[in-house]
């Protein structure tokens, strides 16, 4: 039996279709009540709507049930099926806030690209940094890097927690440190010192975009690298700042902020 | 509505390149120019044609010009290597004499390069880089005499008192209507956008200078008629923003279309190829030294010398007031990838505007499509900033 929509209880949505994964989450009485993960196809379009689809799927909704949604990420260009589409950097305060709302700053590390936001204490934007033209502190370059030790992208990590030392990694150009790395292992170097040297010159670079925008805790970590606890040490050694452990997936929390946003416009339809 | 003011300048700039060619065929000579620095009024004075060169957004005239210079130079530099090699822009054609100043050293470098690679006739003006010591100026009225007498050796005429005073009044003349023409662009309800006077600003580089003048006013004539007085009250609802920051030269549209793209207004800007060159410069005596101590006092271009502190900073002086006086809510500020005078201080501008609670977005970028998107999201998230607190 399809579920009607309660109007005094409608659901809200937020999708973010990344360069590597589509997400979706569905707000339901102010909890999240489902959400979705799935690899972004060739149409963004398409995987936003299986996003969406799956994390109704969850929540036990339909269509029908959602009030507003809101599309963000790179693919929210492409997102004819939302009321309104608003960038990630928002998205990303709103979801941050939402989940822990002492959060003043967030490292945001996405697929494709690195962002630094700084939040009021509402979750609004107060300023932001994104690294441009580079791939360096993103999953892209992590993916990269775990293909050149051949382990699992999620290995990566805990390999890193295990170094004794740091290999020092003079680049953070994805090709120029996949040579460098290269050369360290016929070198002899430990992998797992290099994989801490690589997670460090990331975390190096990241703190290149805080001396503009300034860092003040909670410092939230967002985003799929969110996940990868020893680029989560890296940043807090190199930041010299304690990293807030969301206890949602953090890959979800663009996704969560739109959701949040579709809430607070949705209400004013 | 396009403002029929608007149709006869953009026809006007369309029949320029034979004009000019005509002109030329009569004898008349034509002073191309580029950088920040060449003070026009002695140029037409003298009886010459100036034009002001460059363009940009020209990702292939880059390509072009990074054969010649490096990669690390900036595109704007680049594309004028790639503009010079190609010979095809109309204006670059038609000048028999191309003048540089020495204000940004990339742009004069290529001055350099035009001479050595392409034999084009180049005279330089070298620029001091400390303005605020008696010797610069002494230094800049030496070499602006100098200036003079190869201009005049090239027009074959010597510069005449009376006719340089008739070139100051009409330079200060299209320097106020500029300035009365950005004011209308900010105003509630404008028939004008920034875009159009950013245009308009562009054609005076090419038309002739007398009959710019009298378009300027005709566009202020229909604009007093449909509009009536500029004022701004009410912000309308637009994020105003104020763009700043390295050259955005004619035909580079990249960072304009896309702020208007996703919502947002420019109402303001301090770009050397916009409302900059036509503020604070005033002569005060029909005379070589008159002149030189005018485009000194000028507010200086970001690569001419630091001054004593932030706070007597000329440049950041003339940015907070143009803000205040367009109302802008944030700013925007444009850096080219490799132009030195502007990211370097990119992150203090950034620092300043910051603490008295101005948003600030710097946008670094070059004339690549690939960066796109990037700077769509990035705009977007600034203007969200702006306009969605407390949602």
């Amino acid at each position: 039996m399809t579920k009607k929509i309660d109007n005094n209880k409608p659901a809200f949505a937020g999708v973010d279709v990344g360069s590597l994964t589509a997400k979706s989450v569905i707000v339901l009485n102010g909890t999240i009540a489902g959400y979705s993960l799935i690899p972004t196809s060739l149409n963004s379009e398409q995987s936003g709507l299986t996003a969406l689809q799956k994390a109704l799927e969850v929540a036990k909704l339909t269509r029908d049930d959602v009030k507003y949604i809101v599309a963000t990420g790179y693919g929210r260009i492409s997102a004819p099926y939302a009321n309104k589409t608003v960038t990630e950097i928002t998205c990303h305060g709103r979801g941050a806030h939402y989940l822990h709302p002492n959060t003043r700053t967030i490292i945001d590390m996405g697929g494709q690209d690195c962002k630094a936001i700084r939040l009021d204490k509402d979750g609004n934007v107060t300023d932001f940094a994104m690294n441009d033209k580079c791939a360096a502190g993103t999953g892209r370059f992590l993916e990269v890097m775990a293909n050149v030790f051949k382990v699992k992208l999620d290995d990566l990590g805990p390999l890193a927690l295990k170094a004794k030392e740091i290999v020092p990694m003079s680049s953070t150009c994805t090709v120029f440190a996949e040579s460098e790395t290269v050369s360290l292992l016929a070198r002899g170097e430990k992998p797992e010192n290099i994989i801490k040297g690589i997670h460090h010159a990331i975390a190096h670079r990241v703190s290149g975009m805080f001396s503009r925008v300034g860092i003040e805790s909670d410092v939230f970590f967002s985003g799929g690298v969110a996940k990868n606890v020893g680029m989560k040490a890296a940043l807090e050694e190199v930041l010299k700042a304690k990293i807030v452990a969301p206890e949602y997936d953090p890959q979800l929390v663009g996704a969560l902020g739109a959701a949040v946003l579709a809430k607070n416009y949705g209400s004013k339809v | 509505m396009v403002l029929e003011t608007l149709k006869k300048i953009e026809e006007a700039v369309k029949n320029r390149p034979q004009e000019l060619a005509e002109a030329r065929k009569k004898g008349e000579k034509v002073v191309g120019w580029f950088n920040y620095n060449i003070p026009e009024e002695i140029i037409h004075a003298l009886g010459l044609i100036p034009v002001r060169l460059g363009t940009g957004g020209n990702d292939k005239l880059v390509e072009i010009g990074s054969r010649y210079i490096s990669e690390k130079n900036c595109v704007y530099t680049r594309e004028l290597v790639g503009l010079f090699e190609q010979n095809k822009d109309p204006y670059i054609i038609n000048s028999d004499l191309v003048a540089i100043d020495a204000t940004c050293l990339q742009t004069y470098k290529v001055g350099e390069l035009i001479k050595y690679y392409f034999k084009v006739n180049t005279l330089i003006l070298p620029i001091p880089r400390n303005f605020y010591q008696p010797e610069a100026h002494e230094y800049f009225e030496k070499e602006l005499e100098f200036f003079t007498q190869k201009l005049e050796e090239f027009a074959g005429n010597k510069l005449d008192t009376n006719k340089l005073a008739e070139s100051i009044k009409l330079y200060k003349n299209i320097r106020k209507a500029v300035k009365d023409l950005y004011k209308y662009q900010a105003a509630d309800k404008s028939p004008i956008k920034w875009r159009e006077v950013f245009g308009v600003v562009h054609a005076g580089n090419y038309l002739d200078r007398e009959q710019y003048l009298s378009l300027l006013q005709e566009l202020l004539k229909e604009l007093k008629e449909k509009h009536g007085k500029p004022e701004i009250g009410s912000l309308n609802g637009d994020v105003r923003i104020f763009l700043a920051g390295s050259i955005i030269p004619p035909r580079d549209t990249k960072l304009i279309n896309i702020i208007e793209e996703v919502g947002g207004r420019i109402v303001g800007d301090d770009l050397w190829s916009g409302l900059n060159s036509f503020l604070d410069l005033n002569i005060k005596e029909p005379s070589i030294k008159g002149v030189a101590e005018a485009y000194i006092n000028r507010v200086p271009h970001a690569a001419q010398h630091y001054p004593l502190s932030l706070e007597t900073d000329r440049r950041l002086n003339n940015m907070k007031q143009l803000i205040g006086e367009f109302k802008a809510q944030g700013v925007i500020y444009h850096t080219l990838r490799f132009c030195d005078p502007f990211t370097f201080n990119a992150n203090e501008t950034h620092d300043v505007f910051k603490k008295e609670d101005i948003p600030f977005l710097e946008i670094h970028t070059e004339y690549s499509g690939s960066d796109v998107e990037a700077i769509r999201t990035r705009t977007g998230a600034f203007l969200e900033l702006i306009k969605n607190k407390n949602i």
